[in-house]
């Protein structure tokens, strides 16, 4: 397994690129800060916060890596090596949740320390994170290869990113909104994080039990990963 | 002599377009083997498709025995491939990004440390605070981590200072005096001039010309360039050249001719019968360039028979 290389080599190159930093730390945790600042009593938006960290985290990290690595070829130096696509995929996806789960455990320190409740199961809620994590991170590898021209990648991560804020509950519970609006929401991994960190963290949910919530991330995240590794083959 | 390389019929095509037609030519063991081409000609797409970064729309190609298509890692095992682009990752160091690189090829450590002082690469300097030199005298050190019998090298000199481009020359000269067989795309004339033992000129997706340097320059013009200065030019001489299309290369005159033993013998005779002043006299072939000129614009669809005799194009 070629994956641990990888792993450290995408650390090291891009832990501090300006994409990484910008949208990948700079941005959960401002945006989280604010909403302490602004509600106090942040116990309802806490498995929300923790999961944009998360979301945005992971996909910064790997959209940079990638946005830079395709753009100067240095994506094929993986691809020339005799190494397959899917261990490709799986570091990418790993190195991306790695870094997701530093920003995410920040946020959860900061949220929870705001928190009037204590954390309802610590065990689900770490499962519960590093599930989102890795589904968001596989989110991000498919989206950075399937957008044609890297330059664009970061602008429909956005496209795809901020609505998922709204249709997830992340800000907003799913209760007050209308069955086709929560069924937008279905579509996507952030929706599966909400729902299931607001079970470990609080002991309820809205829509999905963590039954389903649980093994969905993981199920999104063998899809986006398989997704990745056909859209390398067409690519190259 | 069994081919390191081999192409059949090799095509590429991107929707409606063909980026190269069905090309086919061996690489033997030992060779560096030029392939030159304008922008555009398909140079590039054939070594992507050789060392398998693009799939092959149709055709077979075989790298040290393996099928291209179907043994991809096994191909990948024995190739280093060095593309138009010095890519590595900025911020690691010489060091770091050789060692990298050993541990994706399972390639023993030792050889990082032995390839940076073979080749007096600074090993604590991040990749990206390099000179575009040794950026790519890293690159191409970096294609020799796994120990390759056979090194594609993809414009290799393209955007280098005249010492840089000299230095990544002697690079390549050494590495064949080592024994790999090497694979070299260029549109640098004097590459072409001096490292290639065979090369083959690719136009617009297609062979169009394939041989040793001397084989090539017999496709073109008429033999032999006599270049000459003389005084006074008198009305009588030029009559003489006028079959030749003479024509002005700075202070001198040009001319392309078939037998060149018969033209000097009238040039010496009309030199007695008329008393001008030789500045200067020379013969010289026609140069890769000029077979290039004329193989890749004049006869842009054209292919042209092959020097080599023996391939099947």
């Amino acid at each position: 397994m070629k994956v641990v290389p990888i792993i450290v080599k995408e650390l090291k190159e891009y832990m501090f690129k300006p994409g990484s930093i910008s949208w990948g730390l700079v941005f959960p945790l401002v945006f989280s800060l604010a909403f302490i600042v602004r509600f106090g009593d942040i116990d309802h938006l806490a498995p929300g916060l923790v999961s944009i960290s998360a979301l945005f985290a992971t996909t910064s990290f790997v959209a940079s890596s990638l946005i830079f690595e395709r753009r100067l070829k240095t994506f094929e130096r993986l691809l020339l090596a005799p190494i397959s696509y899917g261990e490709i995929i799986l570091a990418k996806v790993l190195v991306g949740a790695l870094f997701g789960l530093m920003v995410s455990a920040i946020t959860l320190a900061i949220v929870r320390y705001f928190m009037v409740y204590p954390v309802w199961s610590w065990p689900l809620t770490l499962l519960g994170i590093l599930l989102a994590n890795l589904a968001f991170s596989a989110l991000g590898v498919y989206i950075s290869l399937a957008v044609e021209n890297p330059i664009n990648v970061m602008t429909w991560l956005n496209v795809i990113r901020l609505p998922m804020m709204f249709t997830s509950g992340a800000i907003a519970s799913l209760t007050l909104f209308p069955k086709w609006f929560i069924a937008i929401g279905l579509i996507t991994p952030m929706t599966y994080s909400v729902e299931a960190l607001r079970y470990s963290l609080l002991g309820y949910y809205d829509v999905i039990a963590p039954l389903y919530s649980l093994p969905l991330m993981l199920f999104m995240t063998l899809l986006f990963m398989l997704l990745s590794v056909r859209s390398l083959r067409r690519m190259y | 002599m069994k081919a390191v390389i081999e192409a059949k019929n090799l095509t590429k095509r991107y929707g409606d377009f063909t980026a190269v037609n069905g090309i086919s030519f061996e690489v033997k063991p030992g060779e560096i083997f030029g392939f030159l081409g304008p922008n555009g000609a398909g140079k590039t797409t054939t070594v992507r498709m050789l060392s398998t970064l693009t799939s092959i729309t149709e055709g077979e190609a075989y790298v040290n025995g393996h099928d291209v298509r179907r043994e991809r890692k096994a191909v990948k095992k024995t190739i280093g491939v060095v593309q138009d682009v010095s890519n590595l990752y900025d911020e690691l160091t010489v060091e770091e990004n050789l060692r990298f690189l050993a541990k994706l090829y399972d390639a023993p450590l030792e050889n990082v440390s032995r390839l940076i002082k073979d080749f007096n690469l600074p090993a604590k300097k991040k990749f990206g605070k390099l000179s575009s030199g040794y950026k790519r005298r890293t690159a191409i050190v970096a294609a020799l981590i796994h120990e390759p019998p056979v090194l594609f090298l993809d414009e290799p000199t393209v955007a280098l200072d005249v010492q840089s481009a000299n230095l990544v020359r002697n690079m390549i000269q050494l590495l064949n005096k080592e024994g790999k067989t090497i694979f070299l795309t260029t549109h640098n004339m004097t590459e072409a001039e001096t490292l290639p033992h065979r090369i083959a000129i690719i136009n617009r997706g297609k062979i169009v010309a394939i041989g040793k340097r001397n084989e090539l320059r017999k496709l073109v013009g008429k033999g032999v360039k006599v270049r000459f200065r003389v005084e006074p030019l008198s009305n009588r001489f030029l009559r003489f050249l006028e079959p030749y299309s003479p024509k002005p290369d700075g202070e001198t005159l040009v001319v392309m001719v078939e037998d060149p033993d018969t033209f000097l013998e009238e040039f010496w005779g009309l030199k007695r019968e008329l008393g001008f002043r030789v500045l200067h006299l020379s013969t010289e072939l026609p140069s890769i360039e000029e077979v290039f000129l004329q193989l890749t614009d004049s006869n842009e669809d054209g292919e042209r028979p092959c020097a080599c005799g023996g391939c099947p194009l």
